[in-house]
């Protein structure tokens, strides 16, 4: 756990400059909620939960923008940081294999973002599109993405078979979209007491305490993880 | 159908099989099958209308067991052969992660024209929201493939690459059946080229 502790230490070193960024991200917004002082830690927690939730879950979630730019923004203020370090230090080495870590977790995360948004694109986007501007799924920059492959997607199956159909066989993309199976099982840890978490089609009910696991379709408790009261694991 | 022993379908199904068997990374693009499927279509297609004209003449409801076979197997063809095309989309998507920017000139023969322009669209789609990952400070999604284990690795060069510059100035002769001990988020390209090989 020594290389934890000491990616801790060295984060808290810079923790003025994230909270300062983080302010900026607020203002940005025009979220009214007070600016919580939050450390590189915190970010990298919420970061990691938001990588887990998204490889387990078989829906997109939540994008993170926020808190990728703030972390993005660290990895480089620390890199910077780390020029000055003799490299024969065996905390230069530690910290390396962190933002290795860091940089690994942030790039599966996205990628794995994008293998769903790939295999479900219509359908994502058909739904973004129902959703208000503060509770889209997609950042701006997948929203662009999505909205490009669906049309290169469409353009090769035009060209190579859709065209060469009879017309009233041509159209019908709505049959072409598909959705994600979301009675899925996933495994899941409660983080929060939640009562009353209705499972099965009986109307079966199971309180949740916290720390506890449990196997259940994805759907059933999709608005717990939404609410961070539970994650997947 | 003129055809004696073939049923409806069994173009566009040969379409699939072969698709799965293949070992290749991707084989060449069937332009007979597809074709083939197409006309099948087609004709089916329009051996329906006819009917369905004839059975609006006539009334004739003897005609609805047909025309419903028909198009089930419209359908079936038609879900096929966009099966087949989703498939071989799919593998030049896994290229683009694999090989980077640009098709290998052996596989190149195998895809057509679209496909190929597919390749190149969704190359670029990839290359731009990678860049603008981050506000505008952009991620390497294609690098980081495997959680890392450690910082540096042991690699063999597999063929002769010439002087090879890591990002601190050092230069590393890379020559063949030399072996060195390098940073591995460095030369993580290298080893997916293939040109150099990792040992334990």
């Amino acid at each position: 756990m020594s290389d934890s502790e000491n990616l801790e230490q060295a984060l808290n070193e810079h923790d003025l400059s994230t909270e300062a960024a983080l302010a900026d991200v607020n203002e940005d917004d025009d979220e009214d909620e007070d600016a919580e002082p939050i450390t590189a830690q915190k970010v990298l927690d919420i970061l990691e939960t938001a990588w887990t939730n998204e490889m387990c879950a078989p829906e997109l979630l939540q994008h993170q923008t926020d808190m990728l730019e703030l972390m993005l923004s660290q990895v480089a203020h620390m890199e910077e940081q780390m020029k000055d370090l003799d490299k024969n230090d065996f905390r230069f080495v530690v910290h390396q294999m962190e933002l290795e870590r860091i940089r690994y977790i942030m790039a599966s995360y996205l990628r794995c973002r994008l293998q769903k948004i790939e295999a479900f694109t219509q359908h994502i986007i058909n739904q973004d599109e129902t959703r208000d501007a503060a509770d889209k799924r997609l950042s701006s920059e997948e929203a662009k993405y999505a909205q490009d492959f669906a049309q290169h997607v469409d353009e090769y199956f035009t060209k190579v078979a859709t065209r060469y159909m009879p017309n009233q066989q041509r159209g019908e993309a709505e049959q072409r979209i598909v959705a994600p199976n979301l009675m899925s099982h996933v495994f899941l840890k409660a983080n929060v007491a939640v009562s009353g978490v209705i499972v099965g089609v009986d109307d079966e009910e199971v309180d949740l305490t916290p720390g506890s696991q449990h196997i259940i379709p994805y759907q059933l408790v999709a608005d717990l993880v939404q609410k961070n009261q539970a994650q997947l694991i | 159908m003129s055809r004696s022993n073939q049923m409806f379908g069994d173009n566009a199904f040969d379409l699939l099989k072969d698709l799965k068997r293949s070992a290749q990374t991707i084989p060449a693009f069937d332009d007979d099958g597809v074709r083939q499927v197409l006309e099948e279509i087609k004709a089916i297609f329009e051996e329906n209308v006819a009917q369905a004209s004839s059975y609006n003449n006539s009334g004739d409801r003897s005609l609805w067991p047909l025309l419903n076979y028909r198009h089930a197997a419209l359908q079936r063809n038609k879900r096929c052969l966009l099966a087949y095309l989703y498939e071989r989309m799919q593998r030049i998507k896994a290229m683009r992660w694999e090989f980077g920017p640009i098709i290998p000139s052996d596989i190149k023969q195998a895809l057509c024209d679209p496909e190929v322009q597919f390749f190149n669209n969704y190359s670029k789609s990839l290359a731009s929201y990678m860049r603008s990952v981050g506000d505008g400070q952009g991620i390497d999604l294609t690098g980081n493939l495997r959680p890392p284990k450690s910082l540096y690795i042991e690699v063999r060069c597999v063929e002769n690459y010439g002087k090879f510059e890591l990002d601190d100035g050092e230069v590393v002769h890379l020559k063949k059946n030399s072996q060195h001990y390098l940073p591995r988020a460095q030369v993580e390209p290298l080893v997916r080229q293939g040109i150099l090989q990792h040992i334990a």
